[in-house]
């Protein structure tokens, strides 16, 4: 079975999707509300599904296939043979782009379904849908083009679709009457910008070094200037190719910064809860804030090229451990700020970012693996929470509807300024809304870690990774990451606690009521795989034993070692039968099938895409090692400390808090609070973002405006100009060329003044010329024509 | 007694001479077109004096064309003068000036 030649359509069908709502969805909403409003809710949703199916059939093309990737040619795009210059318009199809795939439209079509019971009455339903999908169309492209340039085409697609959604209700205010969605759209715009210049340098930089934009001949020429030592030479200077790449690989996280959330640049997705619900779901937890992860894992051989060739950004740290610190500094610093925030989506929007910040650890690390399997199951339990919070939101917003409309449609006063998103009012909601609470609670303990949900395996996968492969920046990261889970157990204890538990704290939480089918289902589906998502790359229990050759060596702290001997054995096989890589393919899978079963599926499936590469004479450089058995101390600590959290959370810190809607938050009195509001409030609006403005007015005003404008535009560019331009004008044009016309007519006009006075008018004159002409031609023919 | 033909040609000079310094020097337009009329009745003369000198007819064939066209140029001229002294009272020709430059 053949599917790849399907692929077009899983780009085609959003596509559809987009024309269908955007040309004629709002005519059938307009004409007949609830029927309207199924046609075009559902058109999306089954377009997404459709693209859902495609991708399935993909998937199981490929394991046909031997899992090769498959390049689909579309057209050509860009060609400029004189440039050697050819971007084409291909997707690519392999393990690593499917898996995106099957996350993007599985969980996308979920949150499909979901927004049509979320959206349900909203003037501009089918607008919604028409983002919806075009979000979709341009993920894919994200996800499956087979170049930098066309991964950039739908990086800034999403971004543009982000900003359509989050400022999807551009019309609402706050209370002061900021436009805040609307700035919130325009915030989350702009911080992306940042990330996308690194994003256009860090192409054209690839596109400097190797000529080409297009996957595999980029990582195949790195490879093989590294192999051969050779120098990247730019016209007159040249540097090494370490120093080349970690350029790259810095730009590419200042872009994944900028699009996955991550310090500096995360500011703007907490702002961009102002979406609606759905879009924080699909768009903001599940899918293109994963974007940043995709990039660096797709570009691991660059990665690891830097990490072989121990090039450093200034001199300090190599871009790989800047990457997996950054995103722990990130984990933790989120986890944090998790704590202080009131509304039930600002929770989930940290803890968002913190997870980004796990995956980004995890793929600087060189744990390509357990990032991706982060990602997936982040992608399941994110959309849940997040649509489960649209559901309380829901019912909220219902509930506090009912208590309008029974006090009576006489006073208008009821808008007490009443923020249906406030974890405050809300309150033993788990009576009122029993689904929305036993999948929140599923999503929160897969998030907090919690054996055995999805959560647990993923995070414990990174963990595992970053304490196997202790020291240097790991052992931080190790740390810092195991702080960043403790956060996480205690911020979801604390959420659900506020919002499912104790009594209702406002009248709108006493009358909420549960959601409609269709946002129910979709939930229940997502806690389904939010509980065995786990299954995905399930570990080896006990010893590696079960590996064939693989020694026990859990307890050894020399493990690595080991395993990196017996990947690199594994791999010279790979390399030996390169030529017949299938036969090689098969017969690990034989074996790994033989002693495995389903464990490590996610690893084995992906390792076709994260391919181990020539580096040095010696044979095959490894990725870094994950270790593929269950560490039992690292799980224990973690597993322990979540649980630790959830027990302090729930039972000491909020024991029986709160019991008003006003009532202080208990951790307001402590440090942590100020820990964690300090260096987002105090730190980074009062003092980084002041300084940067005034940097940045500086920059403008004094270095741009009163330098660059006044001094050298005025005196030196300016002045120079107009000197030339006053020379030409006053001596060049007037003298000389008015000149040349002036002083030819002036000669003329002398000229015809002298000559006019021999026309007297008088007869005799010219009788007198005409009679010395006679004679002048008489004296010439008697004496000189002889 | 024979009159030597250098006698003709030194009328014909003098003829010729008067009817040139009247065109040159006269004002009045009649006056002028009597001294053309001298200057080619010089010419007339000095083709019958040749004429006969030679004993060759041509000159004096010749001559009746210059009175035919004399007599014609006359008509016309004394057309134009008259016309003239209409539209100006005067045929004093350096009152005819328009071609001044």
């Amino acid at each position: 079975m053949n599917a790849f030649a399907l692929a077009p359509l899983v780009l085609g069908l959003p596509i559809l999707g987009v024309l269908f709502n955007g040309f004629v969805g709002r005519r059938f909403v307009e004409a007949d509300r609830s029927v309207g409003e199924k046609w075009s809710g559902w058109a999306a949703s089954i377009m997404a599904l459709s693209a859902f199916v495609i991708v399935v059939l993909l998937f199981f093309s490929l394991q046909a296939n031997g899992h090769h990737a498959e390049i689909v040619p579309m057209m050509d795009w860009i060609s400029i043979p004189s440039a050697n210059f050819h971007i084409p318009w291909a997707m690519q199809i392999d393990t690593l782009s499917v898996t995106m795939m099957l996350v993007v439209t599985g969980v996308g079509s979920l949150i499909h379904i979901y927004a049509i019971g979320y959206m349900h009455g909203d003037p501009n339903f089918s607008r919604f849908f028409t983002y919806l999908n075009l979000f979709l169309f341009f993920m894919l492209i994200l996800v499956s083009g087979n170049n930098y340039l066309m991964l950039f085409v739908g990086w800034e697609g999403v971004g543009l679709c982000s900003f359509l959604l989050i400022g999807f209700w551009f019309d609402r205010t706050n209370e002061k009457g900021e436009a805040m969605n609307a700035n919130a759209a325009r915030k989350a715009f702009v911080a992306n910008r940042v990330g996308d210049l690194a994003m256009i340098l860090a192409m054209s930089l690839t596109f400097w070094t190797f000529g080409t934009l297009t996957f595999s001949p980029v990582f195949d020429s790195a490879v093989e200037m590294f192999h051969s030592g050779e120098m990247v030479h730019f016209g007159a200077f040249s540097a090494s190719l370490g120093g080349v790449l970690t350029a790259i690989t810095a730009l590419f996280l200042v872009g994944a910064t900028g699009k996955s959330a991550q310090i500096p640049l995360f500011v703007w997705l907490p702002d961009a809860m102002a979406g609606p619900t759905p879009v924080s779901a699909l768009i903001h937890a599940a899918t293109m804030v994963t974007s940043g992860i995709y990039l660096i894992v797709r570009s691991n051989v660059l990665f690891e090229i830097v990490r072989e060739s121990h090039a450093l950004v200034f001199g300090v740290i190599s871009s790989p451990d800047l990457v997996a610190l950054i995103g722990a500094l990130t984990a933790v610093y989120a986890g944090l700020i998790a704590f202080t925030q009131f509304d039930i989506k600002k929770v989930l929007a940290y803890s968002t970012v913190s997870q980004l910040g796990f995956m980004i650890a995890a793929v600087g690390m060189g744990a390509y693996v357990a990032g991706m399997f982060h990602l997936i199951t982040h992608a399941f339990f994110k959309a849940l929470l997040f649509m489960g919070s649209g559901s309380v939101i829901h019912g909220m917003e219902h509930g506090h509807h009912h208590i309008a409309h029974k006090h009576g449609h006489g006073h208008d006063d009821h808008h007490d300024h009443f923020d249906p998103q406030d974890m405050r009012t809300m309150g033993g909601l788990r009576h009122h809304m029993p689904t929305t609470f036993w999948t929140y609670l599923v999503g929160s303990l897969a998030l907090a870690g919690i054996v055995p949900l999805a959560g647990f395996w993923s995070k414990d996968e990174i963990l595992a990774h970053a304490s196997a492969n202790s020291g240097g920046i790991n052992t931080v990261v190790y740390a810092l990451l195991t702080v960043a889970a403790f956060c996480t157990a205690f911020y979801m204890a604390r959420q659900v606690k506020m919002v499912f538990f104790g009594a209702p704290r406002h009248k709108a939480a006493e009358h909420a009521h549960e959601s409609p089918r269709t946002m129910t289902v979709p939930l229940v589906i997502l806690a389904i795989l939010a509980i065995g998502g786990g299954l995905l790359n399930f570990p080896n229990f006990g010893a590696e034993a079960a590996h064939g050759e693989e020694t026990a060596v859990v307890e050894d702290t020399h493990a690595t070692e080991a395993e990196a001997d017996d990947h690199a054995a594994e791999s010279d096989s790979h390399a030996a039968t390169e030529a017949d890589d299938h036969a090689a393919e098969t017969d690990t899978h034989a074996a790994e099938g033989a002693s495995g079963g389903i464990n490590l599926a996610l690893e084995h499936w992906l390792e076709h895409s994260i391919a181990s590469f020539h580096l040095t004479e010696e044979g095959v450089v490894h990725m870094p090692h994950t270790p593929t058995s269950l560490q039992v101390p690292v799980a224990a600590i973690s597993s322990v400390l979540a649980i630790i959290a959830i027990a302090v959370a729930y039972f000491v810190v909020y024991g029986s808090r709160p019991k008003t809607a006003d009532e202080r938050d208990p951790l307001q009195a402590t440090p942590i609070w100020w820990m964690a509001v300090l260096p987002l409030n105090t730190l980074y609006m009062d003092y980084l973002i002041p300084a940067f403005n005034r940097l940045a007015e500086w920059a403008a005003h004094t270095l741009d405006w009163a330098f660059w404008h006044d001094f050298v535009h005025d005196n030196i560019i300016r002045n120079i100009f107009v000197g030339f331009a006053n020379f030409a004008s006053n001596v060049l044009d007037a003298q000389g060329v008015d000149g040349i016309v002036n002083g030819s007519g002036s000669v003329t006009r002398w000229l015809a003044n002298q000559i006019r006075r021999s026309q007297t008018g008088y007869a005799r004159n010219y009788a007198l010329s005409v009679f010395l002409g006679t004679v002048v031609l008489l004296a010439y023919f008697l004496f000189m024509a002889r | 007694m024979t009159v030597p033909v250098e006698w003709y040609v030194a009328l014909s000079a003098i003829l010729f001479s008067i009817g040139a310094l009247g065109v040159l020097m006269r004002r009045n337009a009649i006056i002028i077109f009597m001294s053309v009329e001298l200057m080619l009745n010089a010419a007339n003369l000095l083709f019958v004096a040749f004429s006969r000198y030679l004993g060759n007819l041509d000159g004096q064939v010749l001559v009746f064309f210059v009175i035919t066209v004399a007599a014609a140029e006359v008509a016309v001229g004394l057309a134009l003068i008259v016309v003239i002294f209409r539209t100006k009272q005067s045929i004093n020709i350096d009152e005819i000036n328009l071609m001044k430059g």
